[in-house]
């Protein structure tokens, strides 16, 4: 009684029995008045009345204790208790409640922060409003093939279409911010005014774009992302005021983004796209271009329409433009490639594996935990607790646990996120918030109470089963042969899960090692790499451009521990972006080529070697003969479409980009070497034809550096930014990686989810380990009496040793078994994720299975070695 | 269940029997309709002649738990001193529970009948 009466006078406190106090209280208070008048109507005075009423009205205060104790005990009540109960039961076992809470905060933890990446990347629609309309445009050339617009064809359909509410083209664009702490390169956006408009996005402060801005006349204006703001201008509240000098060039500062999304987003200002003479007559591709469908407009319609105005624009167009249609896709199917989803999805299946081996385990303790209060059980049965009753105490138990693990696990999946954020922001769209937003929390809610459920009810309804009168006769000996079984089913679960995600890790391990020994065709050691923008106001000239590169190339190479250094317009292994056509006998022979610029140090540094004629020399600038150097796919190319087999010194017919211009035109040129093909397509891709043409004849803006040291990569640093600042103090450096970095960003693609997999198999191995651990050493308990007989009995050491390891080996086989089921039923999954290696590689099984095997030896050898030292004796006289 | 509060103080009076709070409470519901708590219990006292010594306030608790047994129901009403106080009424379940109450009380005292008779 006193519990209930504790627990009724909690509830008042709480609030949610104050209401039925209070009915009491005016009830009581009405009686009163109601005897009082009957007294003063007897007759009595008023002091009188009032001390008969009250005096028939008998104790008020005990009264009320009854009223209390009398109002059913609800099942919100029975719950608090079992729950206070619970609780109470964990402080008595400390040490289990700390090794169920921790193996539960791994399992929901990795869980919950893999559930909120899939949330953010698949579940959540994009941050912007009515996000479906918003598709990405393109031109598609070939079946299969898609490419950026040219400024005419962007105009022509902006103007005469109708299915659009806006549409925008952009172009990425760096530019140099002088800060106090000397110049940083800024990345950007040049955008049509009706950029925002198409993301609907509203600044912050200040406003966005309007029509006109992107007009030739208009003043330059520049809108800045919430973290540029932050970050260079202190989050200045008169920022509008403000006069901002990108490349040397004042910009008035118009607005600035809300934070969120464009922050994630690498774009840190944008500008308006104001098209050039020569741009608006230009067919060079090269705008990337968004729009916000009209509601109601589908996809299909769309694209028919545009492809109609397409058709229209192409007739003034050049003859290998003619063929042409229209790609549209929503910004959500961009955003998130197929690729994506599936690594994310076979993480998160990953995680769910090591979630169901920590219920597992956590199933496993709550049995041995419920074998040893039985005794306790007993008890309460016998003073009349039912067995549901029972179940549902036991539930509440696991429920506790669960809440607590749950808790333990959000703190965890918290801290995980944390750690992973630059990997995260790296790797998933900038659309993308990861956090734990509310359902994310919900999510985690319901993991830890479905892991209560599960992993609850079995030992509850185990341990509620069975004679429990009989376990109070018995004691702790009571242990079913059932009980050890359903415990075993689940060490072996937890072995056959732990090998499909330890096979799974090393299948795309050896996947990465393969993309790893790809051969790339170029030197990876030692070499750096770096990027910087020229100003264009500043180096307006070709010549300008040139003289830049020579004196960088000079200064760089006369440092301290350079080997070499070579300068490309894209990095090695990249994807060359520049598409040009070669025209080797006239238009009919169009042969597209890749086009890439580069200076005479980059086939050295790189150790590219040339295979015929010469490479690119100091002597190819401006003014000379115009050279190009080709890849070895191009010359095997140029044999097969034009028959030119011995290609070096002749002379083709090159289409290629002004400097600074922008507008294409047709070059002669005389093909002065060729050279072993570089790698630049994905993995599994054959390589493109890449045209080499010397930086001095056809400069560019952007370029990147590759330098090649003899030791400490990093040393060499300080010297290369020394170098550009005694040239130029206003050009910024940028993007510094290593060859390395730039291999795997590259090329581990598909076998992203690897380390990640890796991660959790370990953990799934320990869990799984520390499973049968437990099962192997309480087996062994159980058993004292009977391997004390044996020993009494003659066994040896060795006997005892082999019967119980013997025990946790075959549960470890047995698991294997089934976990290779797994593998195989699964191969359809990985082979989408592999590189050159079968889902099913004998190597990989092999080695996962002997180290499975080796875990299952471990985690029993302890309880055997203990098992083999029992002292008969002792374990006789004990169990007597 | 526990006795009801009694007065100790008036033992010449009889105390409430054992159980038979319930049975006193649904049987004046049915006989009466509507009533309040005090009217309740005046009305046990007048019925018993003022021979039955009840603490008036006891009949409170026992209230509470023939509402939550679902056997009466209560409305908000106002007193005859005008103030908002609680109706009671006998539901249906109430009067199945008063035959089963009157039943078992008959079938008891029956029992307990027979064997003070003297023997024949």
């Amino acid at each position: 009684m006193s519990v209930r009466r504790a627990l009724a006078r909690l509830f008042a406190i709480a609030g949610g029995r104050t209401r039925l106090d209070r009915e009491l209280e005016s009830e009581v208070r009405a009686h009163l008045e109601l005897a009082e008048a009957d007294a003063l109507a007897r007759g009595l005075s008023g002091e009188e009345a009032r001390r008969e009423a009250r005096r028939k009205f008998g104790g008020i205060e005990q009264m009320k204790e009854m009223h209390r104790d009398r109002r059913g005990v609800s099942w919100i009540e029975t719950l608090i208790r079992d729950f206070r109960h619970g609780l109470a039961s964990l402080r008595r076992a400390p040490g289990f409640s700390v090794i169920v809470v921790a193996v539960l905060a791994l399992g929901i933890g990795g869980t919950v922060a893999m559930f909120s990446v899939v949330d953010a990347v698949l579940l959540r629609p994009l941050p912007f409003p009515e996000a479906g309309r918003i598709v990405r445009i393109w031109e598609a050339p070939r079946p299969g093939a898609v490419n950026a617009t040219a400024a005419p064809q962007f105009l022509a359909w902006k103007r005469l279409s109708s299915d659009f509410e806006a549409m925008s083209a952009e172009q990425q664009v760096s530019a140099t911010l002088n800060d106090s702490d000397g110049p940083v390169r800024l990345a950007g956006k040049e955008v049509s005014a009706a950029y925002f408009q198409v993301f609907r996005t509203a600044a912050q402060i200040g406003r966005t774009f309007t029509s006109g801005e992107d007009q030739p006349g208009s003043a330059p204006a520049v809108v800045l992302s919430n973290a540029t703001w932050q970050t260079y201008f202190g989050s200045d509240p008169r920022i509008l005021e403000r006069n901002v000098r990108l490349d040397g060039i004042p910009c008035q500062v118009i607005g600035v983004l809300p934070a969120g999304v464009f922050d994630r987003d690498q774009t840190e200002f944008w500008k308006p796209l104001v098209f050039t003479p020569a741009q608006l007559s230009s067919q060079t591709h090269w705008l990337t271009v968004y729009g916000r469908l009209r509601a109601g407009v589908t996809l299909a319609q769309a694209r028919e329409r545009l492809e109609a105005i397409y058709a229209a624009t192409l007739e003034t167009a050049p003859l290998e433009e003619r063929k042409g249609a229209i790609a549209i896709a929503p910004l959500a199917q961009l955003l998130v490639g197929g690729s994506l989803e599936r690594s994310i999805l076979v993480a998160f299946g990953a995680v769910s594996l090591v979630l169901l081996i920590a219920c597992a385990n956590v199933a496993n303790l709550l049995f041995a935990q419920g074998a040893t209060r039985r005794t306790e059980l007993a008890v309460r049965a016998a003073l009349g607790a039912g067995r549901g009753r029972l179940v549902a105490q036991l539930l509440t138990e696991s429920l506790a646990l669960c809440i607590l693990g749950g808790a333990a696990g959000v703190g965890c999946a918290y801290l995980l996120l944390h750690l992973a954020a630059p990997w995260l922001a790296q790797s998933l769209p900038f659309t993308a918030e990861v956090a734990l937003h509310p359902r994310v929390l919900g999510f985690a809610a319901a993991i830890a109470l479905a892991v209560a459920l599960l992993a609850g009810l079995f030992p509850a309804l185990e341990a509620s089963f069975g004679n429990l009168a009989d376990s109070l006769k018995r004691s702790e000996r009571g242990s079913s042969a059932r009980h050890i079984r359903v415990r075993r089913a689940v060490v072996i679960g937890e072995v056959a899960l732990s090998l499909v995600l330890v096979a799974g890790a090393l299948l795309l391990a050896k996947s990465l090692w393969k993309l790893q020994q790809l051969n790339t065709g170029v030197r990876i050691d030692n070499v750096i790499t770096m990027s910087l923008d020229l100003p264009e106001s500043a180096y307006s000239i070709p010549r300008k451009a040139a003289y830049f590169y020579d004196a960088v190339a000079e200064r760089i190479r006369a440092a301290p521990g350079v080997a070499n250094m070579g300068i490309a317009t894209q990095l090695p292994l990249r994807w060359i972006g520049n598409g040009e056509a070669m025209l080797p006998g006239g238009i009919a022979k169009l042969v597209r080529v890749r086009f890439k610029r580069v200076d005479p140090g980059y086939f050295r540094t790189l150790d590219i070697p040339v295979l015929a004629g010469r490479g690119i020399t100091d002597q190819d600038r401006e003014g000379a003969a115009r050279v190009i150097v080709i890849n070895q796919t191009l010359a095997a190319r140029l044999a097969e479409a034009v028959g030119m087999k011995d290609p070096v010194g002749k002379r083709v017919r090159l289409s290629s980009v002004n400097y600074a211009a922008q507008t294409p035109m047709m070059l002669d040129v005389e093909i002065a070497g060729i050279i072993r093909s570089e790698r630049t397509a994905a993995p599994g891709d054959p390589d493109p034809a890449v045209v080499y043409v010397p930086l001095a004849q056809s400069p560019s803006f952007h370029i990147n550096l590759l330098v090649r040291t003899r030791q400490e990569k990093a040393a060499i640093l300080p010297a290369v930014r020394d170098a550009i600042r005694r040239i130029d103090p206003n050009v910024a450096l940028a993007d510094i990686a290593t060859m390395r970095q730039v291999r795997d960003r590259t090329l581990s693609g598909a076998s992203r989810p690897a380390w990640l997999i890796g991660a959790f198999a370990v953990l799934a191995v320990l869990l799984a380990a520390i499973g049968l651990y437990g099962v192997a050493s309480y087996s062994a308990t159980q058993q004292r009496r009977d391997i004390g007989i044996r020993i009494a009995l003659g066994a040896r050491r060795e006997d005892v040793l082999a019967y119980v390891l013997g025990g946790a080996l075959a549960m470890t086989a047995a698991g294997l078994v089934f976990g290779l089921l797994g593998v195989l039923a699964l191969t359809r999954v990985m082979r989408s994720l592999l590189f050159e290696v079968s889902p099913l590689d004998p190597l990989a099984l092999a080695v996962a299975c002997v180290a499975l095997a080796a875990i299952g030896m471990a985690a029993g050898f302890l309880p055997a070695h203990r098992a083999s030292r029992i002292d008969p004796l002792v374990t006789l006289r004990d169990a007597g | 269940m526990k006795p009801s509060k009694i007065d100790m103080s008036k033992q010449q009076q009889e105390e409430v029997p054992y159980g038979t709070l319930d049975l006193l409470i649904l049987k004046t519901l049915e006989s009466m309709g509507k009533l309040h708590g005090y009217a309740i219990a005046r009305r046990i006292e007048q019925v018993s002649g003022d021979s039955l010594q009840l603490s008036q306030g006891s009949i409170y608790p026992a209230l509470i738990r023939l509402e939550q047994e679902g056997w009466i129901s209560t409305d908000w009403g106002i007193s005859e001193t005008n103030r908002k106080v609680k109706f009671y009424s006998l539901t249906k379940a109430g009067r199945k529970q008063l035959l089963i109450e009157v039943a078992n009380w008959e079938k008891s005292t029956a029992l307990v009948a027979r064997f003070l008779e003297p023997s024949t």
